[in-house]
């Protein structure tokens, strides 16, 4: 069955949404924009989140105690090693591949405990700050070498997470696991995982509890918020990386000065959703500019409707639909753009949709015209029959003229096709109701269903 | 009616009343906001006590028996509806009360243990019927 970017938990049928789900569910295709932040660990009430975090920061120091022992190139290889965890899926690459990080680069991070007396004697206390001494290095790499330093962790975790939800997992080879006992990597280890069906690569799971869209140290931060910029850069001087970079590794004092500050602060140091909706208010000021449009297609009406509905809908719907994603396509000449949602049928609503019409997502046709036509129904009938399920739903200004409201009946009748009209009288309802959280808005899209089912022969 | 009855009425009309007195103000914020699950089950109770009370005869609507969940009825519908019960009991009321020596007074039937009047009715102290010309 075809699946609009399908992700590894509906392929294998496991209808939950991602606020439901503890880990963040991974795409096939693509990494998701977060990364696991070692301060949430460390930050973290749970003694095993903060013993991880231990782990990582006991592995990074062993760094030093190689070095120390005149082993450079055994932490020069190690640190290689760990850069990049492509098995997490985090990031922002488009092909789910990263690279390491280079031999210079690497001896650049371990010249710090060489040149940082602190480093050198106590070690690192937060392992992030590499950021605010090394150009180059940036929250996906703090993310990678940390997720490197507890796979094993996060292996077991990953097989737990897929017994209870019943995803298979199989044997593959994971090129390297970081060994605790040994500070050492064990090679081609064979380990049971979950994989992506189509190029068979193994995923490992993160909690969603240690993710930031920004580690909460970092270089942004500590250059708008806390770095002595009066002190780093002469006046009318170009604002530099550089210079800051190498300011810090002179000032041990005003790293660790940020560090305290941070730590000062910890309370708002919290996990990023995977998806945060609207607020209320910009609900209803989207709502309002999505009224005033309108119809048709002058002066862009029509591709502000869909940013609109597009930006309304994905909260309105969140979290009993996740969004997929809004997909373009051409069909007879015209452009059409449509909302995809995963069905995750966590309601009796969504449940019946998926039991009785096979959606396993459920597409939201946007059409700003002032009638919905017989040839609009008819495309989005024909779309239906490709991996939709035979319920669909249009998005438009005013209610289904009465002939074309006969013409989806009927359609329902012969092909037991469902195709509901969501108006923007529906779309206030909603914003009502995501206001007032009195109903849910979903509760709008079933109250149509039903409304139309009642128009149905029975 | 009887004793009884009026108990019934007197139950039932406070509860209409505090109910349409509270939806009226959720009403007059926002006329057009659902009116949540919690508020609608109860709501409905009360007007399926108050059908089955009134009759055919006093029942506002022959074709309304209930709000639908699935409808997401809006608070004004809800007080909408809920004026047409109370409109309909104070009709009730001033069908079955008598006005004696300056106060009202229910005139029900009694029973043998009461001490009923030749007609075998009883009076019951009530307050003036709303609406209604002295």
């Amino acid at each position: 069955m075809n699946l609009i970017r399908p992700r590894l938990t509906d392929f294998h049928g496991i209808h939950k949404s991602q606020s439901d789900i503890d880990f963040a569910i991974q795409f096939f295709d693509e990494d998701i924009p977060l990364y696991v932040d070692p301060f949430l660990l460390w930050k973290s009430p749970s003694q095993q989140d903060q013993a991880l975090h231990t782990a990582i920061i006991n592995s990074f120091n062993h760094l030093n105690y190689l070095v120390k022992k005149r082993r450079s190139d055994d932490a020069i290889a190690m640190l290689i090693e760990i850069s990049e965890c492509q098995e997490v899926g985090l990031g922002v690459s488009k092909t789910r591949k990263g690279v390491k990080i280079g031999q210079g680069q690497a001896e650049q991070i371990l010249q710090l405990f060489h040149d940082i007396p602190e480093y050198s004697q106590f070690g690192f206390t937060h392992f992030e700050v590499i950021q605010l001494y090394i150009s180059g290095i940036s929250k996906d790499r703090i993310s990678d070498i940390a997720s490197n330093y507890i796979k094993s962790f996060l292996i077991d975790y990953t097989i737990e997470q897929c017994e209870s939800l019943g995803i298979p997992i199989e044997g593959v080879i994971l090129e390297s696991i970081y060994n605790y006992k040994n500070n050492a990597l064990d090679f081609n280890q064979k380990v049971y995982l979950p994989v992506n069906p189509v190029n068979k690569e193994p995923i490992i799971f993160t909690p969603k509890r240690w993710l930031r869209f920004n580690p909460w140290i970092n270089f942004e931060d500590y250059f708008q918020s806390y770095c002595p910029r009066d002190e780093i850069f002469n006046p009318d001087e170009p604002q530099e990386r550089v210079k800051v970079l190498n300011y810090n590794r002179e000032h041990y004092g005003a790293v660790q000065g940020y560090i305290e500050y941070k730590t000062r602060n910890i309370e708002d140091c919290t996990n990023d959703p995977l998806f945060s909706q609207i607020p209320t208010l910009s609900a209803k000021r989207k709502l309002d500019q999505l009224i005033k449009l309108p119809t048709g297609k002058e002066d862009g009406a029509d591709l502000k409707y869909e940013e609109l509905s597009a930006s309304l809908l994905s909260s309105l719907f969140y979290p009993h639909l996740d969004f997929a994603q809004t997909q373009s396509r051409t069909e007879s000449g015209r452009h059409i753009r449509d909302l995809v949602f995963y069905n995750n049928r966590d309601v009796d609503f969504l449940d019946e949709i998926f039991s009785d019409y096979g959606n396993r997502q459920l597409v939201v046709e946007m059409k700003n015209v002032k009638a919905i036509e017989r040839d609009h129904v008819n495309q989005l009938n024909r779309y239906l029959q490709s991996g939709f399920g035979s319920f669909g739903v249009f998005l438009t200004r005013h209610e289904l003229p009465k002939a074309i409201y006969q013409n989806t009946i009927d359609l329902w009748s012969s092909q037991r096709k469902c195709i509901i009209a969501l108006t923007d009288e529906d779309l206030k309802l909603m914003a009502q109701v995501y206001e007032s959280k009195q109903r849910a808005p979903i509760e709008v899209l079933k109250k149509k269903y039903i409304e139309f089912r009642r128009s149905c022969p029975s | 009616m009887n004793k009884s009855d009026v108990d019934r009425f007197e139950k039932l009309s406070g509860q209409l009343i505090s109910v349409y007195e509270e939806m009226s103000l959720l009403s007059k914020k926002n006329p057009n906001d659902a009116v949540n699950k919690f508020k609608l089950k109860f709501v409905n109770r009360l007007i399926a006590e108050s059908n089955e009370f009134l009759l055919a005869k006093y029942r506002p609507f022959d074709d309304f028996d209930s709000f639908d969940e699935d409808d997401i009825p809006h608070t004004s519908d809800v007080v909408f509806i809920l004026s047409q019960y109370l409109q309909c009991f104070e009709k009730l009321r001033a069908d079955n009360v008598v006005l004696e020596y300056g106060s009202w007074f229910w005139q029900v039937e009694g029973d043998d243990n009461d001490n009923v009047d030749k007609n075998g009715m009883i009076k019951i102290r009530t307050v003036k019927p709303k609406k209604l010309k002295d």
